[in-house]
């Protein structure tokens, strides 16, 4: 597998610098490019996923080069937390080196979300796995009842945080018996 | 030595200035009163005034109201102390019961009311969600308070103090916290008064909020205090 392409915009040169070194070392980035505003992207970057200051939270809503590609917000100013939305995780100058790496890999390998207005109601198969989350089975457990790979469970269940907002399996197993997806009797 | 933390657009604290100027700017640093029991005082005295009355480090007390009100805030390790080690043990120990004896009480009693208009199933999960949390809650203060903050009590302890074990419960329990607004939120029945919820929510991301200070203090202004003990600086 080859490296992960990676695209830098943060206006504070010495954040950028410090990413861009910590990702090199990590010997599994490439950063194709760094730039410090948006509007040095004159066309659709040809990467895996972008680190990208919070503080251009507002420009990145209209920005049509970035659309289909995961960001990584690099949280570095206070930011109202809607803006936020739009990451699929947050940085800080206090994560350290395998929280940066961690987050880039799970960028890359989580299925990109909808457009975050979209509704939050779950597909069925996000339902199925919810079901059994909140039923207590392991990720192995539900890969094997569902006949799907225990990475798609993963992804699944990634999508099932993101759009319920809930994020703990007892928050689950409630959020599933509020909405009469299981009976608690079941539990 | 650095007395008047900047802490981003707030005016900047610092011991000359007057309480109630300082607790007109932020009241929510009431709490801070709360927690330690300190008696607001009579008349307009500042807060190095008030800290010396109390026998509580000012510069200690500034950064503890800094990191309450900028989320960002972080004390330089050149401001921190060694003798601040037991104020600060004292000020986490002070907010565990501030905790368990008046927020998650007050959030139980705000809980109850939007209880009263649910049906008996949500009812009884969501009071059965809570009634763990605030257990699992309790549990890892005690886990703390025996094995973080008894470092105040023992050489030993503190030089064998681990705060890598804080890590994932703080995770568990900033989820859990954000869970219960999640659901308060998106999964009510039809039929609770939007009041009820509302104020529900307000005093949960209050609390929730607290609890993150409560995180950055144990990881940002003890751990680097113990680090200096450990490191014999």
């Amino acid at each position: 597998m080859g490296k992960i392409r990676m695209l830098i915009v943060e206006p504070a040169s010495v954040v950028a610098e410090g990413l861009v070194a910590l990702l090199l070392r990590s010997g599994e980035v490439e950063v194709v490019a760094s730039y410090s505003s948006l509007d040095e992207l004159s066309q659709t970057p040809n990467v895996d996923v972008a680190i990208l200051s919070t503080a251009l939270s507002r420009q990145v809503e209209g920005c049509a080069q970035l659309q289909g590609i995961p960001l990584i917000g690099m949280q570095s100013s206070i930011t109202e937390p809607d803006a936020l939305k739009l990451f699929g995780s947050l940085l800080t100058i206090y994560s350290s080196d395998e929280e940066v790496i961690r987050a880039v890999r799970e960028a890359v390998e989580t299925p990109l979300e909808h457009n975050y207005a979209e509704s939050h109601d779950l597909s069925d198969r996000e339902r199925d796995v919810l079901v059994l989350v909140a039923k207590g089975y392991t990720n192995k457990e539900i890969a094997s009842e569902l006949f799907i790979s225990p990475h798609t469970v993963i992804s699944h269940r990634k999508n099932i945080v993101h759009k319920t907002g809930i994020r703990s399996v007892a928050g689950l197993t409630v959020y599933a018996v509020l909405n009469k997806l299981i009976d608690s009797e079941s539990l | 030595m650095n007395n008047t933390p900047n802490i981003g657009t707030c005016i900047a604290l610092s011991p000359d200035m007057k309480l109630f100027e300082l607790i007109d700017a932020h009241p929510s640093l009431l709490s801070i009163f709360l927690r330690l029991n300190m008696a607001l005082p009579k008349g307009d005295i500042s807060v190095g005034e008030v800290c010396r009355r109390d026998g509580y480090s000012v510069d200690m007390f500034l950064m503890l109201c800094s990191m309450h009100l900028s989320p960002s805030y972080r004390p330089s390790s050149i401001s921190l102390k060694k003798d601040m080690l037991e104020g600060v043990v004292g000020y986490l120990r002070a907010s565990h019961r501030y905790y368990t004896t008046y927020m998650l009480p007050h959030v139980a009693s705000h809980l109850d009311k939007v209880l009263e208009h649910c049906d008996s199933l949500s009812e009884r999960v969501l009071r059965r969600f809570y009634t763990e949390y605030v257990e699992f809650l309790t549990r890892h203060f005690e886990e703390e308070e025996r094995n973080i903050f008894s470092i105040s009590e023992s050489p030993d302890r503190l030089v064998s103090a681990d705060f890598s074990m804080l890590e994932a419960p703080h995770g568990d329990i900033d989820d859990r916290t954000n869970d219960i607004a999640s659901l308060i939120f998106k999964s009510l029945p039809e039929g609770v008064p939007t009041p009820l919820r509302c104020t529900m929510l307000e005093h949960i991301y209050m609390l929730r909020d607290d609890l993150r200070r409560h995180s950055d203090i144990e990881m940002y202004l003890l751990r680097p205090i113990v680090a200096k003990y450990q490191n014999g600086r």
